[in-house]
């Protein structure tokens, strides 16, 4: 879309809710000095503002928050008439919280957004959902935690290899997922680097590999911890439940459990797998990219537009990529798909809004989310082409990849149940 | 333009088009408002920005600073905020239901330990690459040559972090901590070490400057990193502390801000965005030397060091609970004795004996394992050997204070003279009457017994006797488990039936080793 900038720029009315008393206060004060006012607002610049009419949306959403505090994004809501107010809680918290009061929630994937909108059916309250991007669920991870699981075999297969067409330093790497659970199991035949030093392979390690195990000459990492991938608390946050189901998938023979008793079993057999972190920290991504992370959590369960935000913000300031920080594909992929949920006619306008605008949209691929036509997996064309004229990698998708497959709804959410111990989620919508 | 007049503007705005329904800028959000805030007091380094915080802000915070505000949050007072050092503690013991406060972290910084330049140059001497581990810290502690301090676990956040950290280390998984890691106490050399404790981290700065000088002068701090820099910083010391961090990783705090009653949601956002502000970060630390949580702000050169790797957090309460139970009040003086009943029939004699006495030179300092330092015997432990064949052929008692002490356990465990046959249910009894007048004479003294032997009983009581023996002893002395050891031939059913019926547990040395099986039940009670 061509963008008018003066003509956004024409004054029109603007209206705050909700009203309050004390504003009337504000008002009968105000009220005497109209001239002193105007004065004012000219100064301020109101009046070249667009004064329209701005309405503010309840919001309850986890990572997605990253879209809606952007200040090109609000800037451009504001245009629209939104201004956002965020309720920052994990997509599953949301789904098993209260909503009502709330026009929009914005879980961070499918299955939350199933569990509030099948609840608000029940309550024959239906709900509007708009799907604005999608982002791939990654493992987020250090150089050196990279070249150590590069340089690891199990099995007679490296554990993670650089994507296909990057240099020295690549910033993407795929995990052999399978090969990788093996490591947190403990199970394999260690080789590589391990086997180079001592001449000697490595055939099991109860409870799981740890860190000096596949690299006891400490050539690239030092750390006595079990080899795991940490995520948020699975009682919260759609990372977690997603990476679980990932972790299903494989362990499942590349497909998801189709009954109850699969999914009981299969969940119960993964979640040593799952709780060896054990009290989970909130937020991955911000632990991930904070000063001290490498050392806090080699290797976190993020979505990608988070990293290549962070990327793309990196070189707008230093003019060059952060390659100390890179990413594990799965081989094993999923994209996540962010819902946003509307409960009131105002939230089915923002939902609209951010689903059909071409500058949100063009925003949101700036912020490294994949658009909707990215859903066949390769990165979309514009985010390639966007990545490109600043120099970062685009990261491609193997052929060899496998697409995961969630179990369905009510399967997943009884495996969550049970690695987790998480309550049930209940009550009316 | 400050928000205020811009509300003003608008809504002076909207009445010169005299359209208006209604007009909001924030809601009552940017009134000036006092909030009661329950503090750690870890948190009154930060009382000099408040101020600040208030002019900025508008929001007045009330620090009501408590020493038990990690574990519980007071239901009657009303409290708005929590500012802890750390929140897992309450977040564990809050469960999984829903309506868990917001958080925000504002600060961090890891628990270390910050040790004497002499003490901590000995130590790394000692160790390969002279990288020191929690393990040598509680190898040193066992033998005497580090006293520490560290703040009650119980209470406090910096006291639980180090206690996480230690006890994770000790059991070795490279996993977060279980309850079978738990099931026994491996921390008890490490205890030994520590001579001096507080209700709070503050107070045990000032405990330490008090007394790091003289006879009883503490060698070590346990605590967060922020701590030693500021006792560094502070011109108190007759001498700077090292920081070590731990080869084997270290917990991590992070100060965080909750909201407890969602009621103040707009000040509680206006806090938080203020104190996260990079300049106000950069003001933080500052004055509290602790790490910031912007990655924007240029870190002080002290504060640049690697933080070390973080240890997994245990994710159950029970697990919690049973440590801090487990190293109890840090003010009292913990006493163990062990009295351990050694099989010397003949079938004993050879590899077997040299087996035993391989896992008493282990158990006495030989063992340079991660394990092996953490199970040693330490000072102030009472040690009994009883050798037993067909009745007990010698009975020697030592309370460690020495290398000196540990030699007389070595040179009874070498003796020789071997009975001829195996009386294992009258040494049992026999072990129980040691415990039963430790048990009058010494009541403070933790008792536990290892039964070692090779062989089955055919001599003296059987076991049916020995539990009616056991049965009619006094309560404290019932109390007392017994570990078995199973070796060579010994009745496995029999002695799990002891450990069962005395609350202990049977450990099979045939599966590993002698020494492994000892280290394995030792600090079981």
């Amino acid at each position: 879309m061509s963008v008018d900038r003066t003509a956004q720029e024409e004054p029109r009315l603007t209206v705050l809710r909700p009203t309050r008393g004390r504003l009337l206060r504000t008002l009968a004060f105000a009220l005497p000095v109209p001239l002193i006012g105007l004065v004012l607002l000219m100064v301020s610049g109101n009046l070249l503002l667009p004064l329209h009419r701005v309405v503010t949306i309840e919001a309850k959403m986890a990572s997605k928050r990253d879209f809606f505090q952007d200040p090109e994004v609000k800037r451009l809501l504001m245009k629209h008439g939104f201004r956002v107010h965020i309720t920052n809680m994990g997509s599953r918290e949301i789904a098993v919280q209260d909503i009502e009061g709330y026009d929009v929630v914005f879980p961070s994937g499918q299955p939350a957004a199933d569990l509030i909108t099948r609840r608000r059916a029940r309550a024959n309250r239906p709900a509007l959902t708009y799907r604005p991007f999608v982002s791939p669920i990654v493992l987020a991870t250090y150089r050196d935690y990279a070249e150590a699981l590069r340089n690891t075999e199990v099995d007679g297969g490296r554990v993670a290899v650089p994507q296909p067409g990057s240099g020295d330093r690549p910033l993407y790497y795929t995990l052999d997922m399978e090969r990788f659970l093996k490591l947190a199991k403990g199970e394999g035949d260690l080789g590589g680097q391990r086997s180079q030093g001592s001449g000697e392979g490595r055939q099991a390690r109860a409870g799981g590999y740890r860190w000096d195990d596949i690299d006891p000459g400490h050539r690239h990492v030092r750390n006595g911890n079990k080899i795991l991938a940490q995520t948020p608390d699975i009682c919260e946050a759609n990372s977690a439940g997603t990476y679980l189901g990932l972790v299903a998938f494989v362990e499942y023979g590349n497909d998801a459990p189709d009954t109850v008793e699969k999914a009981e079993e299969l969940a119960r057999n993964i979640k040593p797998l799952l709780v060896e972190q054990g009290l989970p920290s909130s937020e991955r991504a911000e632990t991930y990219l904070s000063v001290d992370g490498k050392s806090l959590a080699p290797i976190s369960v993020i979505y990608e537009h988070q990293f290549l935000a962070h990327q793309i913000q990196y070189e707008a300031k230093e003019g060059r990529t952060d390659d100390e920080r890179v990413l594990l594909y799965p081989s094993t992929r999923f994209v996540t798909e962010p819902q946003l949920v509307a409960l009131s006619p105002d939230g089915a306008r923002l939902g609209e809004l951010i689903r059909d605008d071409p500058e949100l949209q063009h925003r949101a691929m700036e912020l490294g989310f994949r658009g909707r036509d990215a859903q066949s997996d390769a990165t979309s064309d514009q985010l390639a082409e966007f990545l490109t004229e600043r120099r970062i990698p685009v990261p491609v998708t193997s052929a060899d990849d496998t697409r995961a497959v969630l179990p369905r709804l009510s399967l997943l959410e009884r495996m969550v149940q049970i690695v987790g111990d998480c309550p049930p989620v209940q009550g009316p919508g | 333009m400050n928000g205020r007049a811009r509300i003003l503007t608008l809504c002076l705005a909207l009445s010169l088009v005299a359209a208006l329904t209604a007009c909001s800028g924030g809601g009552d959000g940017d009134d000036p408002v006092t909030l009661r805030v329950l503090a750690s007091p870890d948190l009154t380094v930060l009382e000099p920005l408040l101020d600040e915080l208030k002019e900025a802000t508008g929001v007045d915070l009330d620090m009501d600073y408590r020493a038990t505000a990690e574990r519980e949050i007071p239901q009657a007072p009303d409290y708005d905020l929590a500012w802890l050092s750390d929140d897992r503690y309450l977040r564990l013991s809050g469960g999984n239901d829903a309506g868990r406060p917001l958080r925000t972290p504002t600060m961090t910084s890891p628990v270390v330990v910050g040790l004497k330049p002499d003490v901590a140059r000995r130590l790394r001497a000692g160790v390969p690459g002279g990288r020191l581990s929690w393990a040598d810290i509680a190898d040193a502690a066992a033998t005497g040559t580090v006293r520490f301090g560290m703040a009650d676990p119980r209470h406090t956040g910096s006291g639980l972090a180090a206690l996480v950290g230690v006890a994770t280390a000790a059991a070795g998984t490279g996993g977060v901590l279980r309850a079978q890691d738990v099931s026994c106490d491996r921390l008890r050399g490490f205890r030994s070490g520590q001579t001096l404790t507080a209700a709070t981290a503050p107070d045990l700065l000032d405990a330490y400057v008090r007394r790091q000088d003289g006879a009883d002068a503490v060698d070590a701090l346990i605590t967060y990193e922020s701590d030693l820099l500021a006792l560094n910083a502070s011109g108190r010391l007759t001498g700077d502390l090292e920081i070590v961090r731990p080869e084997d990783g270290m917990v991590l705090s992070d100060f965080p801000l909750l909201l407890l009653d969602s009621g103040h949601r707009a000040a509680y956002d206006r806090v938080t965005e203020w104190i996260r502000r990079d300049s106000v970060q950069q003001e933080i630390m500052r004055r509290t030397l602790r790490r910031p949580v912007k990655p924007a702000v240029p870190r002080s050169a002290e504060l640049r060091a690697p933080v070390g790797n973080a240890l997994y957090f245990p994710g159950s309460l029970s697990v919690l609970k049973q440590l801090l139970a487990d190293y109890g009040d840090p003010n009292r003086r913990v006493t163990h004795q062990v009295v351990f009943l050694l099989d010397f029939s003949g079938s004993m004699r050879g590899d077997r004996m040299a087996q035993l006495r391989a896992a008493f030179a282990g158990l006495s300092g030989g063992d340079s394992s991660a394990t092996g330092k953490f199970t040693r015997f330490h000072r102030g432990e009472r040690l009994t050997v009883v050798r037993f064949g067909r009745g007990v052929l010698e009975e020697r008692t030592v309370t460690v204070r020495g290398p000196g002490d540990l030699k007389v356990l070595a040179d009874t465990v070498a003796r020789g003279g071997y009975g001829d046959a195996t009386a294992v249910w009258s040494a049992l009894d026999h072990g129980y009457r040691t415990a039963a007048r430790t048990a009058a004479d010494d009541p403070d003294r933790a008792v536990s017994l290892v039964l070692m032997t090779d062989g089955e009983n055919n001599a003296g009581l059987t076991f049916e006797e020995f539990a009616d023996r056991y049965e009619a002893l006094p309560h404290r002395a019932r109390a007392v488990h017994t570990y078995a050891v199973h070796f060579g031939e010994a009745d496995a059913g029999e002695l799990r039936r002891a450990a069962k019926k005395t609350g202990g547990r049977v450990v099979d040395a045939d599966q590993s080793s002698l020494s492994e099986a000892f280290k394995e039940i030792r600090g079981c009670r």
